[in-house]
């Protein structure tokens, strides 16, 4: 598992209102997202005739540090910011692939589900990145994704399993994402009391 | 021929012993070789897994045949086996041998081994070289194998799976069937698919799944066609280049850069997009070579296909660019520019596509190295749009590209003469009407009209402004004297300048016409066709004028149309023409100093059905008849001329046609011969079109009462005078009729000698009445009495008397000697008529069955009329005649006492019944008895027959009697029955 070069300032998490409707946004978005990424899922399972209990290798595509409940809240959407991240490059290389080998340039509604994926990823991410920046305070710096495996296999049986391991890595970080950030609103409001309670005995 | 593996070569220059010696060896060692053939050496194997050929190569002696063999090392099966014949590699000095394997040569290692053969003898076998399979202990992962092959549609493929180290295998599915399975080792397993169809985009998936059904490896196979484009078309563009299209052809199935469709034109790849579907594909080179040849290739086989032409009969121009108008009022000229000089020679035939309101017209124009054309006949202040393309006007090829479209507006010019017309509603005003100009008879927006009226006559002349939204403007010539013509002259007006001025000399006003008068004009597809008279003073022609007929005079919508002086007819046509509406239409004769109505016509675009009844429908009885009377029905309404109207008798289910008015100007109608009761009529107008709703009128017709009263009349007249002739009669006749009427009552007498001895007297009564039985004399009023035997009693008897006649029942009666003893009451098992009788008498007569034949159906009818007295007798009232037994008075207060069988009879002195009247005169026989019966003295012993008319005839004293006169009607019905009877007058 490569590691990511992080590079971030930390701020304070302040609950703010807008900070929860920013949050609340982006759930939606991931939980739309998801929705879409079960479609594709089964829209390409039924295009290649795979059977639908398909598994395939459990080692992830995604490199990012483990969770832990030990984490503050800054750091669990940081994590899942860079999650997101290495989906979406490895979206794009599984796109270009498949388009390049695998396509005949067709416009059916597999192709458009996997458009509408790619789109809604974009928003989820930039909808997550305002989020970053408002409880960072600071611009938002993409991590390093080059330690992922990104270019596939060459045997294009290899080559559709990994696609169809993109889209389900994508399809668990979205589901991943929209669960952590459905639970950050409680969170933020702990961690407001919490820090509240920290600076009061601070001052004692 | 198979040739020697190697070959021997002759010595030079040989002695003869040493030529010998040497055959002779040489026969000695070909006698040996014979007898056992060298084993082959140095046996290779060199694999081309892509083509699943395997090739064995080795040094083989001097033999050309071969045993080998060839086997699936793990399991020593053999998969081939046979004899070969091998040639010599003249480069490599090795014979070589290609099998191709029907699985991927990766599924299994394959042992080889051969050995030479010559005839029926054969060398040992030689080592055996093993080719490697995928399926080594070493490799632990599962494989699939072939990887990414492309066949051709139809063919057959076989797969086979290595399961991974600790794997079970469970299937192998092409897409989604199972195929069937054949081991091939420990690890690997082959499937063949057979007659594949195309694949889709992303190829076939072959699965290799374990006994649970998940997938272990996989692999996918690409079905398609080799590449066949049609149709290569070389042309020029620039009159030095060649471009080339082609037309894709028949779908490979085959997509993505390892297996599409490459193009190489004369040698020279063309790009063509991965993902292009496109049909039509382009390549250029940049010479005109006149000749070309394209290659088409992919995985599965290529495709050629060649074009040759001269570039004079190629051109093919490109689009004219930068398109410039220069615009004039009725035309415009338009210019563009060539991309390349060379067209500057060109002959070239270009077209021009000009569009107007969306109405589009074509025109060409040659021209060596063409860039400009003029567009004539444009109109004025008018949007087109223009485009242009050219081809080459000798040995024309194609058109070139259209050009970028161009749009423009023509400049403005004066407007067109108006078309006017005058339609005076009145002596002096009128309306001046004219037609609103169409955006291309207008030349421009127009901005406003200006009207002249003007008499030469008179010098006066009034002329007035009017806005552009002005179509008509109402008149007043009571300026004008009237004594001459008047002129209306209009003119309008744009940004150009003003129109020529349309003039109208106003005509005269006429009065509408009777409208039976007006003939009619007929529509057909054409529209109204009208014809006229020709007349020698039109001489600026004739206007036809034409409106709704029931339009409001002062806002009525006209229309009109001007004819020439020479035509005679015209058919008019109008968008505005409705069904049902009545149009007037009036010729006028245009001159130069008057316009004067010619001819006027009425019509109907089509008629309909009247949408009103019938107004005011009235009916009235005109004895014995009805007429019905209505009014006109509005000329709106009528939407037709009518025909007529139809009669009906309505019986509020269905119309029964009475008549048929074929006369329009029909207002009534006389129903006649109708009996006398309530009628319905229902009255409708008929067009050509049919029959209208109709209006229904009721009546209730009454008897004709003259009549009534003269029958009243003559039949009291007829009865008076009988009553006259009647009354007459009887005062001539009065003895007779007192004598009929009221005779002198004879004084019973009863002669003494009846017969004393039992039997039965049998007595026929009269026919008419009984009553002569008592008027014997000889009736005696002893003990001696008769006693009427019961019918019943006789039926039993006889059993041959009719139970029921009209004919008088024979009377028997028994002459027997009454019993001395007291008559003690009977009741209740006699009657009370038989008590009675018996408390009032006693005389011993005893009537029992004395009837008439009128009353012999009422007694006969009663079921208890036997031999038993009836209970309860009936009672009868009224001069029914017959029998009316001496009973109680039938006061309805005394009829329970009837009803008690213990209470005694009580004589009632003056209650007699109708139609009896004791005989009062009677003496008693019997003074003891008479004491008991003290209180009915007067009334004692009389018989109670009713049909006794000497019986019930009142004596003097009784005639006086107040009580008696109320039985006077009774017995006078009896004496006038007695009379008929009688037959007397």
């Amino acid at each position: 598992m490569a590691l990511m070069a992080e590079r971030r300032t930390r701020g304070t998490m302040t609950g703010s209102e807008p900070t929860r409707t920013t949050t609340g946004r982006a759930a939606a978005i991931a939980e739309q997202l998801h929705h879409e990424c079960t479609l594709l899922l089964e829209l390409f399972r039924k295009k290649e005739s795979l059977p639908p209990d398909l598994t395939v290798a459990d080692d992830r595509l995604v490199s990012v540090p483990p969770s832990s409940s030990q984490l503050e809240t800054r750091d669990k959407v940081w994590r899942l910011y860079s999650a997101l991240l290495q989906c979406r490059s490895l979206l794009d290389r599984a796109i270009s692939r498949e388009d390049a080998e695998l396509a005949g340039g067709e416009k059916g509604e597999y192709e458009g589900q996997r458009k509408t994926v790619k789109e809604r990823l974009a928003l989820l991410l930039s909808s997550i990145g305002e989020l970053l920046k408002a409880v960072d305070g600071t611009a938002v710096l993409t991590p390093d994704t080059g330690g992922i495996e990104i270019d596939g296999p060459t045997v294009l049986f290899e080559v559709k399993l990994w696609i169809y391991r993109i889209f389900k890595e994508l399809d668990y970080w979205t589901k991943t994402t929209m669960t952590t950030l459905q639970a950050l609103p409680s969170v933020t409001a702990k961690e407001q009391g919490r820090t509240s309670r920290r600076r009061r005995s601070t001052r004692r | 021929m198979p040739r020697l593996c190697f070959s021997a070569k002759p010595l030079p220059n040989p002695c003869p012993w040493w030529l010998l010696c040497v055959l002779l060896g040489l026969s000695a060692l070909q006698a040996h070789t014979k007898d056992a053939p060298t084993v082959p050496q140095q046996v290779s194997l060199s694999a081309n897994l892509q083509s699943q050929q395997l090739s064995v190569s080795w040094l083989g002696g001097a033999v050309s045949t071969f045993d080998l063999i060839i086997l699936r090392t793990e399991l020593n099966e053999t998969v081939f086996y046979d004899t070969v014949s091998v040639g010599l590699d003249e480069v490599s000095g090795r014979c070589q041998w290609n099998w191709t394997s029907v699985e991927p040569l990766e599924c299994t290692s394959l042992s080889v081994r051969l050995r030479s053969r010559d005839g029926e003898t054969a060398s040992e076998w030689s080592d055996t070289q093993i080719l490697q399979g995928k399926d080594l202990p070493s490799n632990t992962k599962s494989q699939m194998y072939p990887q990414d092959r492309v066949v051709p549609v139809g063919s057959n493929t076989t797969f086979c799976c290595i399961v991974g180290e600790g794997m079970s295998f469970g299937s192998i599915r092409y897409k989604i069937p199972v195929l069937n399975v054949t081991r091939l080792s420990r690890r690997s397993y082959a499937s063949t698919g057979t007659n594949q169809g195309p694949s889709i985009t992303s190829g076939t998936n072959v699965l290799c799944l374990n006994s649970d059904d998940r997938i272990l490896t996989g692999a996918v196979v690409f079905v398609g066609y080799p590449p066949l484009p049609q149709d290569l078309v070389c042309e020029t563009r620039n009159l030095s280049s060649a471009v080339c299209q082609w037309n894709r052809g028949r779908e490979t199935h085959l997509y993505g850069k390892r297996k599409m469709t490459y193009y190489k034109l004369n040698a020279r790849s063309c790009t063509v997009p991965i993902a292009n579907r496109q049909e039509l594909l382009e390549c250029s080179l940049d010479q005109w070579v006149g000749n070309w040849t394209l290659l088409a290739e992919n995985p599965l086989g290529q495709y050629h296909l060649t074009d040759s032409a001269e570039l004079s009969h190629r051109v093919r121009p490109v689009a004219p660019a930068s398109l410039n108008p220069v615009i004039h009022v009725w035309n415009a000229t338009v210019q563009w520019q060539w991309k390349y000089k060379s067209y500057d020679a060109l002959a070239l035939l270009c077209e021009v596509d000009l569009s107007s309101n969306w109405r589009s017209t074509t025109r060409t124009f040659p021209g060596v190295g063409l860039r400009s054309v003029v567009l004539l006949d444009l109109h004025p202040n008018e949007d087109y749009t223009v485009k242009v393309r050219c081809g080459a006007q000798q040995n024309f090829w194609k058109w070139g590209d259209w050009s970028d479209p161009v749009a423009f507006r023509t400049k403005m010019d004066i407007p067109q003469t108006l078309d006017v017309w005058v339609w005076m509603a009145s002596d002096n005003t009128g309306r001046v009407i004219w037609k609103p100009l169409t955006p291309r008879e207008s030349h421009g927006q127009i901005t406003g009209y200006e009207l002249t009226l003007w008499s030469p006559e008179e010098n006066v002349q009034h002329t007035e402004m009017l806005p552009h939204t002005a179509y008509d403007v109402p008149i007043n010539l009571t300026h004008f004297s009237g004594t001459g013509k008047v002129i209306a002259t209009i003119t309008a007006k744009n940004g150009a300048g003003m129109s020529p001025p349309a003039s109208v000399v106003i005509p005269l006003h006429m009065t509408d016409m009777e409208a039976s008068a007006v003939p009619q004009a007929v529509y057909t597809e054409d529209g109204f066709h009208l014809s006229w008279q020709s007349d020698a003073n039109a001489s600026c022609g004739y206007v036809v004028e034409w409106h709704d007929a029931f339009c409001p005079v002062q806002d009525c919508p006209v229309e009109w149309t001007k004819v020439p002086s020479e035509s005679t007819n015209v058919s008019i046509q109008s968008g505005d023409f409705q069904p049902g509406v009545r149009y007037n239409f009036s010729l006028y004769m245009c001159s130069s100093d008057r316009t004067e109505v010619l001819q006027r016509w009425q019509g109907y675009m089509q008629e309909l059905v009247p949408s009103s009844a019938v107004p005011h429908l009235l009916t009235n009885q005109q004895d014995p008849n009805i007429e019905l009377t209505w009014g006109d029905i509005p000329l709106v309404s009528r939407r037709g001329f009518l025909l007529g109207y139809h009669i009906y008798l309505n019986n509020g289910s269905q119309l029964t046609l009475l008549a048929n008015l074929s006369d329009p100007n029909s207002r009534s109608y006389t129903v006649q011969g109708l009996p006398g009761g309530s009628y319905k009529f229902t009255v409708k107008a008929y067009t050509s079109a049919g029959e209208g709703t109709g209006a229904t009128a009721s009546i209730s017709l009454e008897p004709y009462t003259d009549w009534v009263i003269l029958e009243i009349l003559t039949a009291m007249g007829t009865m008076a005078v009988c009553l006259v002739v009647v009354t007459f009669l009887c005062y001539k006749k009065r003895k007779w009729v007192k004598k009929a009427f009221y005779p002198d009552i004879p004084e019973p007498k009863l002669a003494g000698d009846w017969p004393r001895t039992q039997g039965p007297l049998d007595v026929k009564p009269s026919p008419h009445s009984m009553v002569h039985i008592v008027e014997e004399p000889e009736w005696d009023s002893s003990k001696e009495a008769l006693v009427i035997i019961p019918e019943e009693e006789e039926d039993m008897g006889t059993g041959d008397e009719p139970a029921d006649t009209d004919e008088p029942t024979s009377l028997r009666y028994y002459n027997q000697v009454i019993d001395e003893r007291p008559i003690r009451p009977r009741y209740p098992d006699s009657s009370d008529s038989s008590t009675s009788s018996l408390d009032s008498g006693r005389t011993d007569v005893t009537y029992t069955g004395i009837q008439t034949s009128a009353s012999s159906l009422a007694f006969h009818n009663q079921p208890q009329s036997s031999s038993e007295p009836q209970p309860n007798p009936p009672l009868i009232s009224g001069g029914g005649g017959g029998y009316r037994p001496q009973m109680q008075p039938a006061a309805p207060a005394q009829i329970p006492a009837l009803m008690d069988p213990h209470s005694q009879p009580v004589p009632q002195p003056g209650g007699g019944a109708s139609g009896y009247q004791p005989q009062c005169s009677w003496r008693m026989d019997s003074p003891g008895e008479a004491g008991e019966s003290e209180g009915l003295a007067p009334c004692l012993g009389s018989p109670t027959s009713i049909t006794s008319t000497q019986f019930l005839l009142p004596d003097g004293e009784s005639e006086e009697d107040a009580e008696d006169k109320a039985q006077g009607l009774s017995s006078a019905t009896t004496w006038f029955h007695n009379l008929l009877s009688s037959g007397k007058p």
